[in-house]
């Protein structure tokens, strides 16, 4: 302990007080210890009010005025953060059990033996070091706690809160995240009157500096997305953003896709994400891409386009690597096969209907085993498309 | 949250290298333990490393991350770190991910301590 840790001797004996001196010496020259002293627990009451950060307290218990005993029940009506150890006569196990009994942390027996006394002395300090630890680890823990919760909130603000709604398409989204905070996201916005941008993403790691990255992510790319109709200008302009200075090695996974109504022209990037699925009559197949990489591990990287076109009643299917991760108790993943069994199942399923499904199939199979990582997934049906 | 899951990372030296076998699954609730593993060689001028993933069964991102730090330290510092043995489902995430691209992956430990 850098501070000396300040200790209060409560006895009648006036000579304990030289002793004590004596005793501790070194202690006190070396800035280990600070000694006080009272002779009655009224006095001890007075001094504790008098100097702060008194962490341990030394008390006889036979004492003029107020006994020890009685000062241990003072000591715990106004929540003193103190540690008591009492001074007994040898034997008197009914003062020593009363006195544990009012929060007393140890006990010594008189004549005092001064080495017992020490060793009683620096135990009880220890404790008090734990104590105080585990009280700022706490505090610090619900500071931490509270600060996820507003993150949580604010990274959920981001996601589109409301899926566009028309006849040319339906389209559902659903983010699990696995702690408070997440490192998937996904996007839906118009980038002109008749295209869609459509991305799903995942960030290495979790919690809030994913987080920061995330939204650093997202952002980039709606910026991106303005400026270059190819989705493989905009996966290489925020790479090349997100790989300066990555010092933390942070990456996203991302798949982004705009898709033209009026023909179901589907142009894509994939920056090392997993591939999305095509259902098509009933067929799930992966959606092919190039061989890209994910975004903030290689800054010149050159990224490809890839095309395909969405027929009426084709869907698409987009997912993080959480869905088909998603462990239960023996250990076993959930896996592509079985997502992709549902999907073919259930190809015919309305939009909300196939996501809302996906999410209990992968929930009931973790059969309640907390999952690492987030699950996300986006599904998108072509309805019509839409006139020129 | 779940429960730590079970990570160790035994070592030997070999050939003027150290070989790193990361046994169990590296998620986001170990991570630190591979991170510790390679600061500790790093700090004692170790910079020639293989990462022998014989024993690996399951990468997250959070993982793939510190590899990339790891291969990206170690070159700092005049070394290198080459990968071996990936199983067939962290091939197939090295390779979705391009980090087959970016780190130095070999087949088994001998071609990966010929390439260092």
């Amino acid at each position: 302990m850098t501070t000396p840790a300040k200790i209060l001797v409560v006895d009648d004996e006036e000579d304990l007080e030289l002793l004590m001196r004596q005793r501790f010496r070194r202690q006190v020259r070396r800035g280990e210890y600070e000694l006080h002293f009272a002779h009655n627990g009224r006095e001890a009451l007075d001094v504790l009010a008098e100097i702060p950060d008194i962490r341990l307290v030394l008390s006889d218990i036979n004492m003029p005025v107020m006994d020890g005993l009685t000062l241990l029940s003072q000591l715990k009506e106004i929540e003193a953060n103190v540690s008591a150890v009492v001074v007994s006569a040898y034997g008197d196990m009914a003062n020593i059990r009363t006195a544990m009994n009012r929060g007393a942390f140890d006990f010594v027996t008189k004549p005092i033996d001064f080495n017992d006394l020490q060793v009683t002395v620096e135990k009880t300090l220890r404790h008090i070091q734990v104590l105080e630890d585990a009280l700022a680890s706490r505090d610090r823990l619900v500071a931490l706690r509270q600060e996820l919760v507003v993150a949580s909130q604010v990274q959920t603000s981001v996601l589109p809160a409301a899926l566009p709604v028309t006849e040319h398409f339906d389209v559902q989204a659903e983010m699990i995240p696995a702690r408070e905070i997440g490192g998937d996201f996904y996007d839906f916005f118009s980038v002109d009157e008749y295209r869609m941008g459509l991305v799903i993403a995942d960030v290495s790691d979790k919690g809030i500096p994913a987080a920061l990255f995330t939204m650093v992510s997202r952002a980039l790319l709606k910026a991106a997305a303005r400026n270059h109709e190819s989705p493989s200008a905009c996966l290489y302009e925020v790479n090349q953003l997100v790989s300066q200075d990555n010092d933390a090695c942070m990456f996203v996974t991302l798949f982004y896709a705009v898709l033209d109504l009026r023909d179901g022209h589907l142009r894509y990037c994939n920056g090392g994400h997993n591939p999305p699925r095509l259902i098509c009559q009933g067929a799930v197949q992966e959606v092919p891409s190039s061989d890209d990489i994910a975004l903030g591990i290689f800054m010149e990287h050159e990224f490809h386009d890839n095309e395909l076109v969405l027929g009426v009643g084709d869907a698409l299917f987009l997912y993080t690597d959480g869905i088909t991760e998603a462990c239960n108790a023996s250990e076993e993943e959930f896996g592509e096969e079985r997502l992709d069994e549902l999907l073919a199942r259930r190809a015919d399923a309305a939009i909300p209907d196939l996501i809302a499904e996906v999410v209990v199939a992968v929930e009931e199979f973790a059969g309640g085993v907390a999952q690492f990582d987030d699950m996300t997934c986006l599904a998108l049906r072509m309805n019509s498309n839409k006139p020129a | 949250m779940a429960n730590q899951s079970s990570l160790t990372v035994p070592s030997t030296e070999q050939d003027d290298a150290v070989v790193l076998c990361p046994t169990g699954r590296v998620d986001g609730t170990n991570v630190t333990i591979l991170q510790g593993a390679v600061r500790e060689r790093l700090e004692a001028g170790q910079v020639r490393l293989v990462f022998d993933m014989v024993d690996l069964h399951y990468i997250s991102s959070a993982g793939l991350r510190v590899l990339l730090m790891a291969a990206r330290d170690l070159q700092a510092q005049g070394g290198k770190a080459v990968f071996c043995n990936l199983s067939e489902q962290i091939r197939q995430v090295f390779e979705i991910t391009g980090f087959d691209k970016i780190l130095a992956v070999h087949g088994n430990r001998e071609d990966a301590l010929a390439a260092l």
